[in-house]
């Protein structure tokens, strides 16, 4: 046979079969126009030189990989259903005469064609709208760029292997489905009349149970932490239960509705019911990934777009002030007027210097200690660690802040007074778990608490935002302080151990540019640095916290995270479209024969169009309706898992996830008219 | 009195580019009566399944027309075609027409269901017709699950479950064995005996011996018609392939 022989074939075969073709090299032309472009990205230089852009990139380094993954797992499962369209010409050729080896042939430049289409028109697009794609991150990070069309030249190399592996190990597959199947097989395989399935209880019931069990763990959760560890274990049930649902647990409705005769033998639900219990088993799967797939954009669009929005608001829990400084000394003793004064000096000379007022100072001294309520009492770190073992019994402890009354009064500009002995709690990131008035601090300090408040605002540095933060203010600091201190010293002979800090905080807020402020703590670090001897006397370590500086690691972060939830989102969406389309031609041709048999005995046409729609309807939106209460259920771990970014704003994230969902059902009808568009053509097709 | 008449039928097709006007239907006449049972053979091209799908009101006519029991298909709008169809007609396939997704009771049913019936009606007809079909312990399996004459005789209870004037069958044998074919024959028979009135488009003699008349078709015509009148079966089934082998060897109307 002449060597043009086998890619002519090919050519024909991929022509004839348009319908089902060019959707898919729409699909290979995108996952490669995605892969680039989050790989272009990833190396961007001109990324790598903004602030924050770093972090975005190693975000995308991992998004890629997802993508990858993906995409081999979607194409395989298109592919073989493209094979399945095409196995009957295959048996054909093979019934005149081409042996196995011929169709390897044909097939393989089949492959071929697929692969070489999509890579040039996916790298085409890719480089083009990498460019789109670059601006808008350099604009989500603040940076600065030119206008020029960069093409990566190690993207393109990465691209062009990950699809060529995709590819081969496509062509594979298919060459090992077609070598185990007789020619009459090929012949016959898209007409082997299936049964209709029979319920399957058991699975819907698993399906139902682990619905439950994944809907119960995101509502019961309380705490971010376990939320985090959880959250992929209620994902992994949800994606379970959603597919068990849609194979077997639509079946088993089915069944349900049709033992009901009054119901099942009427003209509105005749039909649908048993031609849906009939397909179920099979294009339930489909069902069941646009779901899965549906819900996955939601939750990840919702969050990021919450998050990156949200920014602002973390970053303000977590950096209360623009600049601060945090001096840590032994004792209590070395927090006096007149080092506090020193240190004061320095933080003022450096603001003169940058040309920068301060705002909103705040400064105080307090003792800090890790520490564990229990039975109205706070157990201390050496308290709380096995002595054989030496590791902590407790995971969770929380941070415990014990600092002057006056402190309280000049946050909150409330005016409360205290008698010694009593004392104020207030609670950062949650809420005191105490019923009882008295307090005590490892059994030896007891107080009399007077007022408690939850949810304080956190005025202390370096929070880590997920952990819960006691202030307990007292009138008499000093002599709480002091009673701190000699337990400390105690421990620190005993055990070589420090359980106490004594701390002395300055913050304020600044009015001048990032840079300059960035540079004003570069200035105060340096300042603190050249205290002699004297002046260091007692101090430990000394703590500086910009928020300037920290703002671009942060929108670098949770910018990166948005334009991974977007980009996922795309083709995820571009996954769930395709499904929905083959499904709708599959069906079509399905049903064309039904169609004309139901006409043949006496079923109108407007009968055959409202049965259909109402069938498409049901079928369709079920993926959407389910979509819709997954994220409802999934609402409560989102905002719990959003509290570990520090982002505590359930109500803009019900609003935001509602706004997703809106958008992404008028895209699903959009597709959805499309895709029945093209159902009906194929069904009236015999039906003139 | 008759319960189809047909007159001076015409069809003619064109093909889809224009040009070649290609004429099925000639000019065909006839009239059957109420319990009868009337056998159309003919070669293939004839025009018996033209003529069929006419009778159906599943094909318009160039010309001519058709009444049964006295109205005119021609005067049924389209929109009224199916209910009519479904209402007047029952219709028995060669390759049966059940639909894979429903059990061979519903798809009996589906007409009914169409129609608007209750439950409890569609299953008092059933019962008495799904016991002469012998169908009865079949009622719950799906298409899939039963032989070839068992789905016939499914389809043929869902021809008769809506009480038709007239019961058309195409080829209902072509698909079948002979043993399956002789006990469907011998139901035809036997609903014809119940007075059922059957129009059968047919190639098999033996089928068609099992009727009361054979018209024979040839080039969009009547060519001949034969009537059992006291004949026996064999000796019908005789004067029927006489007939055929005149009609393929071109020989002039007997």
């Amino acid at each position: 046979m002449r060597k043009s022989f086998y890619p002519k074939m090919a050519w024909s075969g991929i022509s004839h079969n348009k319908k089902f073709y060019i959707p898919y090299f729409f699909t290979c032309i995108a996952m490669v126009m995605m892969f680039y472009i989050i790989d272009a990205l990833s190396v961007s230089s001109v990324l790598v030189r903004i602030p924050g852009g770093e972090t975005m990139q190693g975000m995308l380094n991992l998004g890629k990989w997802i993508i990858g993954l993906f995409t081999l797992i979607f194409l395989f499962y298109t592919n073989s259903f493209l094979n399945k369209r095409r196995s009957r010409e295959y048996g054909l050729y093979n019934v005149l005469g081409m042996d196995k080896r011929n169709l390897a042939h044909i097939h393989f430049w089949e492959t071929a064609i697929t692969a070489g289409i999509s890579l040039v028109a996916g790298l085409i697009f890719g480089i083009v709208f990498s460019k789109l794609a670059e601006l808008w991150m350099v604009n989500i990070l603040n940076g600065q760029t030119d206008f020029k069309l960069r093409i990566e030249g190690s993207a393109i190399r990465e691209t062009i292997l990950v699809f060529l592996v995709i590819f081969i190990l496509i062509l594979l597959n298919a060459l090992r489905k077609m070598t185990m199947a007789s020619p009459m097989e090929l012949l016959r395989s898209e007409h082997t009349g299936e049964k209709p399935p029979k319920g399957n209880w058991l699975l819907a019931l698993v399906g139902i149970v682990a619905l439950v069990i994944a809907y119960g763990l995101a509502v019961t959760i309380e705490d971010p932490v376990e939320a985090l560890t959880w959250f992929f274990a209620a994902v992994i049930l949800v994606i379970v239960a959603t597919y068990m649902l849609f194979i077997a647990g639509s079946v088993t409705l089915c069944r349900i509705l049709q033992k009901n005769k009054g119901f099942y033998y009427r003209k509105q639900h005749f039909i649908s019911i048993a031609s849906m219990s009939y397909r179920m088993k099979r294009n339930g799967a489909g069902l069941a990934s646009i779901c899965v797939l549906s819900t996955m954009v939601l939750v990840m669009l919702s969050s990021t777009i919450c998050l990156y929005a949200g920014v602002e608001n973390i970053m303000r829990e977590r950096y209360p002030r623009d600049l601060s400084y945090e001096v840590h000394v032994s004792a209590p003793k070395y927090l006096n007027e007149e080092s506090e004064a020193n240190w004061r000096q320095l933080m003022e000379e450096t603001l003169q210097e940058s040309h920068l007022t301060a705002s909103d100072v705040l400064e105080y001294t307090s003792a800090f200690f890790y520490g564990k309520l229990e039975d109205y009492n706070f157990r201390m770190k050496d308290e709380l660690i096995d002595m054989e073992t030496n590791e902590s019994t407790a995971f969770d402890v929380d941070e415990v802040y014990v600092a002057p009354l006056s402190v309280y009064n000049r946050v909150t500009g409330e005016k409360e007074t205290l008698d010694a002995g009593e004392a104020l709690v207030a609670v950062y990131g949650g809420s005191y778990e105490n019923n009882t008035d008295t307090l005590s601090i490892h059994n030896d300090i007891h107080l009399n608490v007077k007022k408690v408040i939850s949810n304080f605002k956190a005025i202390h540095m370096d929070g880590a935002v997920s952990t819960k933060v006691y202030y307990i203010f007292v009138p008499n600091f000093d002599e709480v302080a002091e009673k701190l201190a000699q337990y400390n010293m105690a421990q620190y002979m005993t055990e070589n151990m420090e359980n106490v800090y004594f701390k002395c905080y300055y913050g304020c807020n600044l009015d001048g540019s990032d840079d300059a402020q960035m540079a004003a703590e570069g200035v105060l670090n340096n300042k603190f640095a050249a205290l002699d001897a004297s002046q260091q006397e007692g101090i430990d370590y000394v703590r500086y916290e910009s928020y300037a500086f920290n703002k671009e690691s942060f929108y670098g972060t949770f910018g990166g995270l948005l334009v991974l939830g977007i980009l996922l989102g795309i083709v995820f969406v571009f996954a769930a479209i395709l499904i929905m389309y083959y499904k709708q031609v599959t069906e079509g041709y399905e049903d064309q024969s039904g169609f004309v048999v139901m006409q043949k005995v006496g079923m109108t046409k407007k009968d055959i169009r409202q049965s259909i729609n109402s069938q498409i309807l049901i079928v369709f939106f079920a993926p959407l309706l389910l979509a819709g209460l997954h994220l409802l259920f999934a609402f409560p771990m989102i905002s719990k898992l959003l509290l570990l970014f520090g982002l505590n704003r359930t109500q803009f994230l019900a609003m935001v996830a509602l706004g997703c969902y809106l958008m992404f059902a008028v895209c699903y009808i959009i597709v959805y008219k499309m895709t029945s568009g093209v159902y009906y053509r194929i069904v009236s097709v015999n039906n003139k | 009195m008759s319960i189809l008449e047909v007159k001076g039928l015409k069809k003619t097709y064109t093909t889809r580019f224009g040009g070649n006007q290609v004429q099925a239907l000639k000019n065909v006449s006839f009239s059957v009566e109420e319990g009868e049972y009337v056998a159309i053979m003919g070669e293939s091209g004839s025009g018996k399944t033209t003529l069929l799908n006419i009778l159906a009101a599943l094909d318009k006519p160039t010309g001519g027309t058709v009444l049964l029991d006295g109205k005119n298909l021609a005067d049924i709008r389209e929109s009224a075609m199916a209910e009519f169809r479904r209402d007047n007609l029952g219709f028995v396939f060669q390759d049966f027409n059940l639909l894979d997704t429903f059990s061979l009771e519903d798809n009996i049913y589906l007409p009914l269901v169409l129609a608007g019936k209750n439950y409890r009606e569609m299953h008092k007809r059933l019962e008495p017709i799904a016991k002469q079909l012998g169908i009865t312990q079949l009622l719950k399996k799906y298409p899939y699950e039963v032989s070839g004459g068992q789905k016939q005789r499914a389809a043929v209870a869902r021809a008769l479950i809506t009480h038709p004037k007239l019961i058309l069958a195409d080829e209902p044998t072509g698909a079948l064995d002979s043993k399956s074919s002789d006990e469907l024959l011998d139901l035809f028979s036997a609903i014809n005996q119940d007075k059922q009135t059957i129009v059968m488009v047919t190639h098999s003699v033996k089928a068609a011996s099992h009727a009361g008349r054979v018209l024979f078709i040839k080039d969009g015509e009547v060519f001949h018609q034969i009537y059992k009148g006291h004949h026996t079966r064999q000796e019908l089934y005789q004067k029927i392939s006489d007939t055929l082998t005149l009609l393929t060897t071109g020989g002039d109307r007997a």
